[in-house]
């Protein structure tokens, strides 16, 4: 009855709980991204315990999942028949992940907590947001000539966007077998930003451009725009870009709409408080406990250890290394046609990774002139960011659904 | 290579789609901040009176106390509080 002699039968099992123990390790340890890994590698030792009927089975194309040896249509059967025949795992996922219902909730977390000034200040350093994107698109043609399909390779290039819930929203539409290694890969990159952005500016970026100080090139062509009322112009905002974002890009509504719905109901300030606090804390911690172990449950062995998976790791470092360097290479031809330059590192925080990538431009920048406080400026392109890649992924899922 | 080419249009579509919209979403925030401006009454910021940033603000006995008290512990009794001032 316990699961041993089946583990022994299937040697696999003990590759995914080192995998497991890894995660685990760089969550808790290493505090890497701790709030998404730990539930993603508990998720996947849950997952992998033969007998347990923790691990997510993942339906084909037509819907078809294969019940006590019976094929059925997952969407034909009612939630507790999924609870009962499945197990619990696979009722969380079918009804909070496969619905794509839990990204959307933490985007609008997101936006709870995201302050769209720095971005309404700096409105010109926005643009480096969506040439950032780049690499999104990039790795989604090297794929294809790899092999993959378009919705796998769409799947594998929005990790460049450096965005988790974007990843696994687009992900769920397009290739839900790939659900848990890119998760993993686009979390885990996340995590590593700190180590990616300083080797790709290292290799882009000489001292001089990185010395360039933004308050300095301020003082000397002053902005034009002057905000009177930031308080009040922050609430129009989030009102006017979903509008806009919603007749130009329909599918993006549901990622940058909840975005943009968290941050007008933090913006409104006391009258909608309670609304802001239960969407900053409360619903977005359940939503990531859910989507973390229900994203580490899809990791069985079968569905994890093949070739697919590496390729999407080698693949989504390298959408996230292009990205950051295509950003930094649109402001470096931006400075060769403006008199007032701007400092590279903000082109290399045009990916999400919010505030994470803006912090650790910050820090090169300041390595180079102890003055040279860049955090600010780095925002704008960095907010911007986390609203091209959802604009990306709206376009592909349009595309290719 | 009918791959490649939805792969090359997808590239094209995509890329200029994300710079068009944020390109409208600066443009539509410049009007924004025109109309806000124009609209919205400046935000009152409350300005200290000459007098009340002049004049040092005198502590309060308690706080002094417990500075006195922390700096008694924390020096053994031998460091002396000969000014406290609020910066």
């Amino acid at each position: 009855m316990t699961a041993i002699s089946n583990i022994i039968a299937d040697p696999s099992f003990l590759a995914m709980y080192a995998i497991a123990f890894v995660l685990l390790y760089l969550g808790i340890c290493k505090h890497y991204e701790p709030l998404l890994l730990v539930p993603i590698a508990f998720g996947v030792l849950l997952a992998n315990f033969p007998g347990g009927e923790m691990g997510v089975i993942q339906a084909d194309s037509n819907g078809m999942v294969e019940v006590n040896g019976v094929m059925k249509n997952i969407w034909e059967m009612s939630l507790p028949e999924i609870a009962h025949d499945l197990g619990i795992m696979n009722f969380l996922y079918y009804m909070l992940i496969k619905t794509g219902f839990l990204p959307p909730v933490i985007f609008m977390g997101v936006g709870a907590l995201t302050d769209f000034g720095p971005m309404l200040r700096n409105l010109r350093l926005s643009i480096f947001g969506a040439a950032a994107q780049m690499g999104i698109f990039t790795v989604l043609l090297v794929a294809i000539l790899m092999g993959f399909t378009p919705q796998e390779a769409a799947s594998l290039g929005i990790i460049g966007g450096a965005d988790g819930p974007t990843a696994i929203f687009t992900t769920i539409k397009l290739a839900p077998h790939l659900l848990g290694p890119i998760a993993i890969a686009a979390y885990s990159y996340m995590a590593l930003v700190p180590v990616i952005i300083p080797l790709v500016v290292k290799l882009l970026c000489t001292k001089k451009e990185l010395m360039i100080n933004m308050k300095e090139q301020e003082k000397l062509y002053p902005s034009k725009t002057e905000i009177k009322n930031l308080r009040v112009l922050k609430i129009v905002f989030p009102i006017a870009v979903t509008t806009v974002v919603a007749i130009f890009v329909p599918t993006a509504v549901s990622l940058v709409g909840m975005l943009m719905f968290g941050n007008l109901i933090k913006e409104i300030g006391s009258d909608t408080s309670r609304l802001f606090d239960a969407a900053s804390n409360s619903i977005m911690n359940a939503a990531t406990i859910f989507l973390g172990l229900c994203v580490g449950a899809t990791m069985t062995s079968e569905a994890f250890l093949n070739w697919t998976t590496i390729g999407i790791v080698i693949g989504g470092f390298l959408a996230f290394a292009l990205s950051i360097a295509s950003g930094i290479c649109m402001v470096k031809i931006f400075n060769l046609c403006s008199k007032k330059k701007i400092n590279p590192l903000i082109g290399a925080t045009g990916l999400s990774a919010v505030p994470m990538a803006s912090r650790v431009a910050n820090d090169i920048a300041t390595k180079y002139d102890p003055k040279n406080h860049v955090l600010n400026y780095c925002m704008s392109s960095n907010i911007s960011g986390v609203i091209g890649s959802a604009v990306a992924a709206g376009v592909l899922i349009s595309f290719l659904q | 290579m009918e791959n490649l080419d939805l792969g090359l249009m997808l590239m094209a579509v995509g890329m200029i789609t994300v710079f068009a919209i944020l390109l409208i979403v600066i443009y539509l925030s410049k009007l924004l901040i025109a109309i806000v401006n124009k609209v919205a009454p400046e935000e009152v910021v409350v300005k200290k009176t000459a007098a009340a940033s002049a004049a040092p603000a005198a502590i309060d006995p308690s706080t002094m106390a417990a500075i006195k008290g922390a700096v008694n512990i924390v020096t053994g009794g031998k460091g002396k509080v000969m000014k406290v001032e609020r910066i």
